[in-house]
This record gives structure tokens, sequence and C-alpha cells, in this order.
């Protein structure tokens, strides 16, 4: 009786019982196939538009067990997508799986096995687990792929459950498999699993022999097959430069493919290997010969391929700039190349322009710059100073070739080219300041910041040479607020070292600037260096014009490099989206696991390096910077002038130019250690802020125990900067003693210190004295002093 | 004259009768459908889901659906009432402990509403083991006298392949009555 009244009431909650849906029950129940098949394509097609078919779920599942393929295959891809809504639902549609996956078809085993795999639902992927291990041994090929793959998609459901069930193991004997295709799947769902989960190694750890058996493998299977197979080689590291030298030359062949992506495979192969080899040997001189051919055919693909190419090309370049020195021309920027691959094409260009081409280049990029597209052109005119900077022979031609362009009085290309005018006084002082004139001309033109900031600074720092300097400058001193702030730093010292050339009429234009600088302006940046200024012209004169007018360090080579580690971490990922947007994958990719790849060491044969980890720790530090770099425009600014601030020594005016890491970290020691008190002992007097480092410096080293220091940064985490440090007692005071290391690839400055409080009561009792710049490969020592707080 | 009608219709493949196999887990109910089906005994396993096999007996047509008796899967069951016709019961005459589950299941099915036309067939099953219970041990245990239903209970085993084609032929012909 009760039963009977929960019935009818419950029936004024069931709202299936009218409209479509329940029309698609009656049919997905009809006793008739063919009127069934056409309910469920008709679910599928709701479905597919993005309506709510997963009350049907049931009822859809009940059509599973069909000997009809196309009636199944619905059903199939029905699951897929509804499955995750009705987990506990699913449960019904297991045994329907575990009998496909010993359907007599192999089509059908196979089918079930794929979508065992898209059913991302926990609770059923354990009754899943013996139809897959069946699977897996499947006598068809066809079937043991499907699952090798399905093996990765249920390691991504329940990593747990694939190690405890031996998948893994079962998934490594597929590398051995007879069939290639099996291989390729196999070592794909390999390297995801690798990706996903570092604790997989121990199983998956590829050997000599399984290498060997992809090699194998490699010449037999599909091209994307290949591109699997020659990724997992490439994270192999050989044990010896014999072992790696053979697998380069089963891979070269590769090369020579069709596939873009199996080229770039097989070229990060090649690169990475080559790192163990002898460098000198015939071998790598031929590996590398080998290799210009095939990136150079990829350059007549479409342009989208040539664009990946070209990136990854730009890496290649900078890592072994031999390969493709003698192929300047394929680079040349033709007028139907979209403006993405012709200003990658102009980066490259820029990078093998050398002495013996260099009238090529200048020739070219000449014509570039009387294109239509402005970023390319501006470019262009950026490429002329490049090479400038970069040959030396040729900067004659290029400063002729820039006012050449200057004179066109196009807006933009003057511009640019005062940009890179700049740094070529930079670099040849003394050699081109004739032009200065004609660019004084065009001052009324600019309107960039950079332009504007980058001519202020020639008119200042050669203000001797130009007679109505202090009128120009004051011209632009007019608007002074109204200017980006890079201007207005370089207008406060352009006009200093205007005024300590020519002090006897610019007294009034100096004292305007440093108010504007010192009382009108928020910028922090700009108030400080007024000031700092300010006291230095008040106090000593003649100091201020050895700090303002010291001579500069040239600037010298390649600008924007990647930075060796990070490059090196990037040749490891050729022909991935890391290599095309130059970023290691953990800037990009969330949640992957964070450890880097590195190139192998060069190793002996012989001489075996067993465990060769994959995972590197940061930087490796064998690798010592190889070039100096003109920091980009943003940061160009701190280093044009840096020099101001720095204490008048001599000694600082380290030479840029590459130098062994040994000298000068001895000099840069020597420089704060004991040559510093001799050095600030007759200042001590001066500014009250030199005096108290000279108590610190001039203090006689007691004898006191002093531990070791311990990298407290390392240069990876620290973006080059490597911090090491250690706390010791001297004469009764605590000193915290540092040394700082630059090992980026670019000079770095800006140092400051801040304590957080601590349980030691420990402040800083003096401010961070470090030279402002502290350059590429150099090392300088530090010591802070830190009293105990009285509280 | 129905023995005639439904030499007719099975002959024009007229509509399938609907027949759900039930019982709890380990009662043997895919091996009965598939030694119905095939007349073999085939290894199983757990059936997580469901089976459905098409099998002609006499000129009759059954669709035969076997669902799984794991206490996951009870509760779904109920998907599967609408338009059925007979309902083959299976219980483990062997399994003492668990038979008065099985009479909760099978009460609380019946009590559907969608099941009220169904026929019901009870195999007591596994009676070739030693010690099972009788019949009438199975059926006081279920309380069948107890059931409105139309209904039966066979012995029957499965692995030997006894006592099915009694049920079977009760049944189609109880099935024949009704239309």
């Amino acid at each position: 009786m009760w039963t009977g009244t929960k019935m009818t009431d419950s029936k004024y909650f069931t709202t299936t019982k009218k409209g479509e849906i329940f029309e698609l029950k009656a049919e997905l129940n009809s006793d008739k196939k063919e009127k069934k098949k056409e309910a469920v394509k008709k679910v599928i097609a709701s479905m597919t538009v993005g309506k709510d078919v997963s009350a049907l779920f049931p009822d859809v599942v009940n059509c599973m067990q069909t000997d009809n393929l196309e009636l199944k295959k619905l059903v199939y891809l029905y699951l897929m997508n509804y499955a995750k809504s009705q987990p506990d639902m699913a449960i019904m549609a297991v045994n329907t799986f575990v009998k496909d996956c010993e359907d007599s078809n192999p089509l059908i085993r196979a089918l079930a096995v794929r979508t065992m795999g898209c059913i991302r639902v926990d609770k059923i992927t354990e009754y899943l687990c013996e139809p897959l291990r069946k699977c897996l041994k499947d006598e068809d090929p066809y079937v043991r792929k499907t699952a090798a793959v399905c093996v990765a998609k249920l390691h991504d459901i329940n990593a747990q459950l694939v190690e405890d069930q031996g998948f893994l193991d079962l998934l490594r004997d597929l590398l051995s498999d007879s069939n290639p295709m099996v291989v390729a799947n196999a070592v794909a769902a390999i390297s995801e699993i690798l990706d996903a989960s570092p604790s997989a190694h121990q199983v998956l750890e590829m050997n000599s022999n399984t290498i060997n058996k992809l090699l194998t493998a490699l010449n037999e299977c599909t091209e994307w097959g290949q591109v699997f197979i020659l990724d997992a080689i490439s994270n192999f590291t050989p044990k010896d430069d014999k072992e790696a030298q053979s697998i380069c030359e089963r891979v070269t062949p590769r090369l020579a493919h069709a596939n873009a992506a199996v080229v770039l495979s097989a070229v990060k192969v090649v690169m990475k290997f080559m790192e163990m080899l002898e460098p000198q040997s015939d071998y790598v001189t031929m590996l590398m010969k080998k290799l210009a051919p095939p990136l150079v055919t990829l350059l007549s693909a479409e342009p989208e391929i040539q664009y990946v190419a070209l990136r990854n090309i730009n890496l290649i370049v900078q890592k072994r700039p031999e390969i493709l020195k003698n192929e300047m021309k394929v680079f040349f920027v033709k007028y139907n190349d979209p403006i993405y691959v012709k200003l990658e094409k102009l980066d490259i260009m820029i990078r093998l322009t050398s002495q013996g081409n260099i009238a090529q280049v200048l020739a070219e990029l000449k014509e570039y710059a009387t294109e239509v597209d402005v970023d390319f052109v501006r470019k262009s005119v950026r490429a002329i100073g490049r090479c400038a900077i970069k040959v030396e022979q040729a900067a004659e031609r290029c400063v002729s070739t820039l006012l050449d362009l200057i004179q066109t009085k196009v807006n933009y290309v003057v511009q640019e080219a005062i940009v890179v005018i700049k740094d070529i006084f930079r670099k040849y002082p003394n050699k081109y300041e004739s032009i200065i004139a004609t660019l004084c001309e065009n001052l009324d033109t600019l309107d960039e910041p950079e332009a504007r900031a980058s001519m202020i600074w020639i008119i200042g720092e050669y203000a001797e040479r130009i007679d109505n300097a202090d009128e120009l400058l004051e011209s632009f001193l007019e608007g002074f607020q109204d200017e980006n702030a890079q201007v207005q730093l370089q207008l406060l010292t352009a006009i200093v070292k205007l005024f300590l050339k020519r002090p006897t009429n610019t007294q009034e234009l100096v004292q305007q600037v440093l108010s504007l600088a010192t009382q009108d302006s928020d910028n922090p940046d700009l108030r400080d260096r007024g000031y700092i200024y300010w006291r230095l012209l008040s106090t000593d004169p003649a100091a201020a014009k050895e700090v303002v007018l010291a001579e500069k360090p040239l600037i010298s080579e390649e600008t924007d490099l990647i930075e060796p580690t990070l490059l090196d971490e990037l040749i490891c990922h050729i022909s991935s989206l890391a290599s095309v947007y130059h970023k290691p994958p953990s800037a990009f990719v969330e949640g992957r696991a964070g450890f880097r790849r590195a190139l192998p060491p060069r190793s002996q044969s012989g001489n075996l390096t067993d465990e060769q980890p994959i995972v590197a720790e940061g930087g490796a530090p064998t690798q010592i910077p190889q070039a100096t770099v003109i920091p980009g425009a943003d940061s160009l600014l701190g280093d044009l002038l840096g020099m101001d601030l720095g204490p008048s020594m001599q000694q600082q005016m380290y030479p840029p130019a590459p130098v062994q890491s040994q000298t000068p970290v001895q000099s840069s020691m020597d420089l704060l250690g004991e040559g510093l008190d001799t050095l600030l002992g007759p200042t001590t007097t001066g500014g009250d802020a030199l005096g108290g480092l000279g108590d610190i410096f001039g203090m006689p080293q007691s004898q006191a125990y002093v531990p070791p220091q311990e990298v407290w940064l390392t240069a990876a985490k620290g973006k080059g900067l490597e911090i090491t440090g250690a706390m010791c007692r001297k004469n009764g005071q605590i000193f915290m003693e540092m040394t700082f290391t630059n090992r980026a690839m670019q000079t770095m400055g800006g140092f400051a210190i801040q304590f957080n409080k601590n349980s030691f009561g420990l402040m800083q009792a003096e401010p961070l004295n470090i030279q402002n710049q502290l350059y590429v490969g150099f090392q300088t020592k530090v010591l802070i002093v830190r009293s105990l707080s009285t509280h | 004259m129905g023995g005639v009608l439904s030499y007719f219709s099975a002959f024009f493949g007229t509509k399938e009768k609907r027949i759900l196999i039930l019982g709890l887990d380990g009662a043997g109910k895919t091996t009965i459908l598939y030694k119905l089906q095939v007349g073999e005994v085939v290894t199983t396993i757990p059936t997580i889901g469901f089976n459905v096999e098409t099998l002609m007996y006499k000129n009759l047509k059954f669709q035969v659906w076997d669902l799984g008796g794991q206490t996951s899967i009870r509760p779904y069951w109920r998907c599967y009432y609408s338009n059925t016709d007979a309902i083959i019961y299976v219980v483990d005459s062997m399994d003492r402990d668990r038979i008065g589950i099985s009479k909760q299941e099978l009460f609380s099915m019946l009590e559907e509403d969608e099941l009220r036309k169904s026929t019901l067939v009870v195999f007591a099953n596994k009676q070739d083991i030693e010690g099972a219970m009788t019949v009438s041990e199975v059926a006081n245990a279920l309380g069948l006298a107890g059931i409105k239903h139309k209904y039966q209970i066979f012995k029957t085993s499965a692995i030997k392949g006894e006592g099915l084609n009694e049920a079977m032929e009760w049944l189609a012909t109880a099935m024949t009555q009704t239309k």
C-alpha cells in the first residue's frame, strides 16, 4: 500500500516522460536494430551540438553489445563523452570492454582498448587492467600498439596502479617488439610517462641494448614513429664517445627525410651527442658538414615550417656557428616572406656575419632598410649597427651606410640609426665623431624615448666638440617633466658631463636640471642620481670629473645571446615548442616535473662515465661564458651610466673581453681585499658615506677562524648570479662575508641587500658596498657588518 | 490455437521476449546464459556490467540479459526492468549464508511496478555439488510461497546442463500462454 503511494508520487518528479529525451529513450530500447542505430546517431548528433544527453546513459550503454561495428563505434564515442558525468553507471560498460578485448576481430579489440583508455573514471580503471594486460600481449600488432598508448593514458589517470600492475615492464618489453609500429608507440608512451613521473625512471631507463633495438626499428617505422624514437634516443646518455658516434652514424640517414619533424629530431640527436665527441676530430667536422644541407632544405618549406626551422637554427647557430657559416645566402630575405620569417632570418644573418661575407650582408641590409614594413626596416637598420660592432673592418662602411639612411629623413629610420650609432661610438671611440653634425640636424624629428636618450647621450659625451651643446640640451630641458624616465636620466647625466667639460657658462643649466631631478620628480632613480651628482659636484668637483667623465669600457660583440646554460638546455629541446619559444619547458608547461635537460659532458673513450645523470643541477660550471654582451636596449642605460656612480678607481675598468675566469677573480679580490684600505685611506676624510667603509676595510685582519663559504644562491636560481657566503667573527664583530659571481651573459648592476627580522637580532650596519657593475665571469667579495640590535 | 499463432509469429520474427537473468554474484548466471546459448560451459569471470545474447528456444526468440550480481552493480538492475517478460532468478544452492540476502533482493525486485506482469523462474543452481540445499529448502528460504507473480522453481546444474531444458520448456509455455 505504502509502496504504491510512493510510486504514484515519484512520477510527478520524473521529467523524462515527455520530449526528445523520452522519444530517444524509447527508440534506443527498440527491438529493431536499424531503429536503434538511428537513435544512437541522433543521440551522438545532440551530443555534438552540445545538448546534454547524459540522461540516456544506461540506454545507450545497453546498445553496446552488438555485432554492428558502426553502432559499437557510436556507443564508444558516447561513452568517452559521458562516462565522466555518470561515473557510477559507467561500471555497466566494463563487461562489454572485457568481452570486446577478446573479440576475434583485432579492430574491435583495438577499438575497445583505445576507448577504455579514454574513459577517465577512476572507479572502473582497476577492472580494465586485465583486458589491457591481455591486449599488450595480443597477437595482432595493431592491438599491441593501441594497448601501449593506453598504458600512458592509464598512467595519467592512476600512475600508482600502472606501476603496481607491472605495466611499465610490459611496456618496456614492447620496445623489443618485432613490429616497428609497436616499438614507436611504446616509445611514445614511455616518453609521456617519464615526463609525468620521474619515479618511473628505474623501470623505463633506456640502456644500450634498448637503444640498439630502437635504432633498428627506426628505419622501418612511419615518420611520426621515427620522431618519437629519435626524441627518446636524444634523452639517452651514451656511456662513451664511441657509443655516441655509432648512434650518430645510424641517425644521420634520417637527416635526409622529407618530414621536417624527423629532420629536426635527428638534428637534435646529432647536436646533443656531438658534445661527447672530440671537437677537432674528422668525424665531428664531417657531421657538421652533414647538418647544413638538411637545415637549408627546411627553408624551402611553407613559411610556418620555415619559422619553426629558423627558430631552431637560431639556437644551432649560437651553439655551433661553423655549421652554417657558408650558408649565408639562404637566410637572405625574400620579398614575399611573411614578416615573422623576415625578422627571424635577419637575426640569423647577423649571427652569421663575418669578415668574409660582410660586403654581401651589408648590401642586403641596405636594401632591406628601404622596404615598406616598418618593423622590418627598423630591425634592418639595427642590424647594420650590429654588423659594425661585430666586424671591425666593416665598421666604416656600416657607418657610411647609416649616414646614407639618415639622409633619407624617414623618421623611424633616422631614429633607429641614431640608436645604433651610439653603440658604434661606444665600440669605436674617437673614430666617427665627425658625423655628429649630421646627427644633430635631425634633433627635432626624434620622438621616441630611446632615440632621444641616445642622442642626448651623444651630445653629453661629445659636448666639447659640439659648439652649441648647451643650447641643444637646454632645448630638451624645456619639456623635462613630460619626458620618459630614460630620457630624463640621460639628460641629467649629459648636462652634468657638459658642465664638467665646459663649466664656464653652463652653471645655470646644471642647477636647473639638478633641481628638476631632485625636487620636481617622483622617480626615485632620477632623484637619487640627481642627489649623488649634486653632492659630488659640491664636495669635490675634481673627483666628480673623474667619476663622471671616466673612461668607459668598450662594448663588444654579440647582442642578445641566450645564456649558455639555457642554450644547452634548449638544444636538448630542439624540435619542440621550447625551441620555438626559446624558453625552457618549465616556463610554459604547468605541472611538468621540473627537471632540466643538459647536454652530455665530453668523455674520452674507455673513460667510462657510468652514472651520467640526465638531470643536471642548474648550470654546468664547466661552461665559461664565451662572449660578453651589449645589454638589450632597456638595460643599456644602466651600462652607459653605470660608470658615473662608481668610485674613482682605474682598476675597475676591466677589459670586457672574454678572459679566463681566474684572472678577474684575482684582481677583484685584490681590489676589495687588501687593496682597498690603501685606496680608501685618503678618501676617509671625504664624504661620510665612504668614511665608514674605510673603517671596515682598514681594520687589521684578526687570525680568527673563518668558515669556508657555502653556496647560498646557485647561478641557475639567481638568473646567473651566484652568491656564496659565510658568517664570521672578526674583532668581536659579526660579519657576513659574501662572494658575488656573475655567471650570466650580462653585466649586473643595482645591487642592494635587505635583512629580514631575525631571531638573532642581527641587523645591517652598513650598506652593501659593491661596485655597481659586475661583469660577466667576474667575482666580487663583500663584507657586511651585522650589529646585534639592542632589543 | 495459441501454438499456431506463436509458430507464425516466431516465423515472421516478431517481438523478441525479453528475459533478465538476476541473482547474487557467483550464482552462475553467466554460465547459465552461455550454456543455453552455445551448449557449452565457458570459463567466466565476474560480470562487471552485463551480457546480452539472443537465443532461440523452440520457435521463440529470447533476448536474454545477464546482469552482474556484485553489490555495486545491483542498484542498476532497475534500469533493465522495463518491458521485461520474464526473470530467471539464479540462487547458489550451496550459499546458505547469503540466501537471506538473495531473498531480500528478490523481494525488493518483485515490488517494482515495471515487473508486475513478468514471469519468474527460480533456478536452484549448483545441484551437482554434494550437500546443496534441496529445491524445497531453497523455496522455503526464499519465501516463494508469498509471491504473487506467476513463478516456478527448478533444480539446475549449469555445469552439467541439468534442469535447464525443463525450466526453459516451462518458461516458453508460460510466456506463450500469457500472450
